[in-house]
């Protein structure tokens, strides 16, 4: 009979746990948001600064070069002051220059200031090298002491050495064989396209075989069956049926499926699968 | 409302088959008729499969008691799973002949091919839950079907995967198959609706808005067994709540809650 009471608590649980992903995406939204706008900041701050640092030596030696002239020119006024005071229009004409002189100076004081920030910004900056670097470091000495360990196995364990190249050997390997598992996988589209125009039930089975090859069962199994659809007299297509839903951990459908198989066919092959499974030694 | 309009409800969707409570939906008036049609055509014999609980059983009732006016048909809801007890319950079915001891299919098929067809109409055979029949039988009901003495509707359901292989069976030529398919929202919404006014349970009838059914749409997948079972459990919580704690009620819609917890209770949501 109904509870209610159990019922409405388990409703509220439901309804707890439904309401849960939308509070974690609510909640990963707010993080990515807030990362993203930080990382932009972060990353304009950084271009910000690799601007101002390529400006920075063309800055300095502008400074120079002022601060050099408006010190001659300081010398010059005061002996020109000294030596030409009736003279009215050059003096003006000086106090012209030092004017702009001063503008110059003061245009120019708020990159020094940035060169004040730089030193500090530079350093965070360039830290990122060594920390590459760093990061390059640890491999190599992992390596080392892999290869360090061969070393010792090969002098205390011979057997040992054995495994562990072909632990190596697999690993080398294995990008190949995804490789070749790409190809044979391309192989096998290539085929069913061509199936799927002729319906040739040797194209099924060689599909069903090439899948069941690979390992892919339910693939096998699926085309195995379209074999039949269309010649229902193919053994091998009854041995990879069968043979796949064992795989599948079907043993049982599998077992009554070459059953009946058998009792129209006689086939012997079929008859030795059948005692393979049932006595475990296919499974 | 009394709690006994919700009982009178809950009980319109216990879980039976039974032809006088056969809903007309568009879809499956389409399919009878070709059923029909298909019954008429020579030498044919008729697949019925589809999914458990897409209303295959409630087809073959409906079919029998429609058909039973003006021909000769049986309907073997369970199948008869020795080959000689089947033989024999078909020829007192069709021809009125007992017999005692062995009727093998040789045996069988000769009485078969001997009978004169009363009219033109041929017999029917309407086997359910023809899954369960294995394949040497299967092949004997064709050959049956053969002589054009009898012809077989056959429904079976099929789970995905034995979708196929339960096509083995049907490679020949003679078959016809046909498949049911869950309810859609509005066949749904038909299907509830007629089942509750059928019973005069009008008022909760009208408390089925789309978005009611859409949520049991949701949940059932449409599949009218998990809808019975759904709705029958809908109910009884109404008819707790009436005797209980009726203020608990809102009386102009079906209550998400209530729906969501039947679907705790039948196990069609996980809590
Ligand atoms: N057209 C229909 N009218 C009324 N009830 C139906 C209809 N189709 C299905 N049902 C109901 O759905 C349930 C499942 O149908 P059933 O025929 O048993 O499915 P199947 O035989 O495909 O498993 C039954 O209880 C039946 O009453
Ligand atoms: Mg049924």
């Amino acid at each position: 009979m109904l509870n209610i009471n159990d019922l409405e608590a388990r409703h509220k649980k439901y309804k707890i746990k439904s309401y849960a992903p939308y509070f974690v995406i609510f909640a990963s939204t707010t993080i990515i948001v807030v990362s993203i706008t930080s990382f932009i900041l972060y990353n304009s701050k950084i271009e910000a600064d690799i601007k101002e640092e390529q400006k920075q030596p063309v800055i300095v030696q502008k400074i120079e070069v002022v601060s050099a002239t408006k010190e001659k020119n300081e010398t010059l006024q005061e002996v020109e002051q000294k030596t030409v005071q009736e003279e009215a229009e050059p003096v003006t004409a000086k106090e012209d220059i030092k004017a702009e002189q001063k503008q110059e100076k003061v245009s120019l004081s708020p990159s020094l200031d940035f060169m004040g920030k730089m030193g500090s910004n530079n350093q965070v900056y360039y830290k990122k090298e060594p920390i590459g670097a760093a990061q390059e470091l640890p491999k190599e000495i992992t390596i080392d002491v892999k290869q360090e360990e061969k070393k010792q196995e090969e002098k205390i364990v011979p057997k040992k050495v054995e495994k562990a190249e072909e632990v190596t050997v697999n690993l080398d390997k294995k990008t190949p064989i995804n490789i070749a598992r790409k190809d044979e996988q391309e192989d096998i589209s290539y085929v069913i396209k061509r199936f799927e125009t002729n319906h040739n039930p040797a194209l099924s089975l060689f599909i069903a075989k090439k899948y069941y090859q690979l390992g892919n069962y339910e693939q096998a199994y699926n085309y195995a069956l379209m074999t039949n659809e269309i010649n229902n007299n193919i053994e091998e297509r009854w041995i990879i049926f069968t043979k796949s839903l064992v795989k599948m951990g079907k043993k049982e459908k599998a077992v009554e499926t070459l059953k009946k198989y058998i009792s129209h066919s006689s086939s012997s092959q079929a008859k030795q699968l059948l005692d393979e499974i049932l006595s475990g030694k296919f499974k | 409302m009394k709690p006994s309009i919700y009982e009178n409800s809950r009980d319109v969707f216990l879980d039976t088959v039974n032809a006088k409570d056969y809903i007309q939906l568009e879809r499956v008036s389409t399919i009878y008729q070709s059923l029909k049609d298909s019954i008429e055509k020579p030498l044919k014999m008729v697949l019925l499969y589809g999914k458990p609980g897409t209303g295959k059983s409630m087809f073959l009732s409906k079919l029998h008691q429609n058909l039973t006016p003006s021909q000769k048909v049986c309907l073997y809801k369970t199948p008869i799973l020795d080959e000689n007890e089947f033989f024999k319950i078909l020829a007192q079915d069709l021809y009125g002949i007992s017999y005692e001891g062995e009727l093998n299919f040789t045996q069988f098929i000769k009485v078969v091919e001997n009978k004169e067809l009363v009219g033109t109409t041929i017999p029917l055979i309407l086997l359910d839950e023809a899954q369960l029949y294995s394949t040497p039988m299967m092949e004997k009901i064709r050959l049956l079907s053969d002589t054009r003495k009898v012809k077989f509707v056959i429904a079976l359901h099929k789970t995905e995967k034995e979708d196929i292989i339960a096509k083995e069976h049907f490679q020949t030529r003679i078959w016809e198959s046909i498949k049911l398919e869950n309810a859609s929202t509005s066949e749904l919404k038909i299907y509830i609706q007629k089942k509750l006014m059928k019973a005069n349970c009008i008022d909760t009838a009208s408390m089925f808005t789309q978005k009611s059914i859409n949520l049991v749409h949701k949940l059932t997948d449409g599949n009218y067994r998990d809808v019975n079972k759904l709705i029958y459990t809908l109910f009884d919580i109404y008819v707790f709540y009436a005797n209980n704690n009726p203020n608990k009620i809102n009386t102009s819609e079906i209550s998400t809650k209530f729906i969501e917890m039947s679907a705790i209770h039948t196990g069609l949501i996980d809590a």
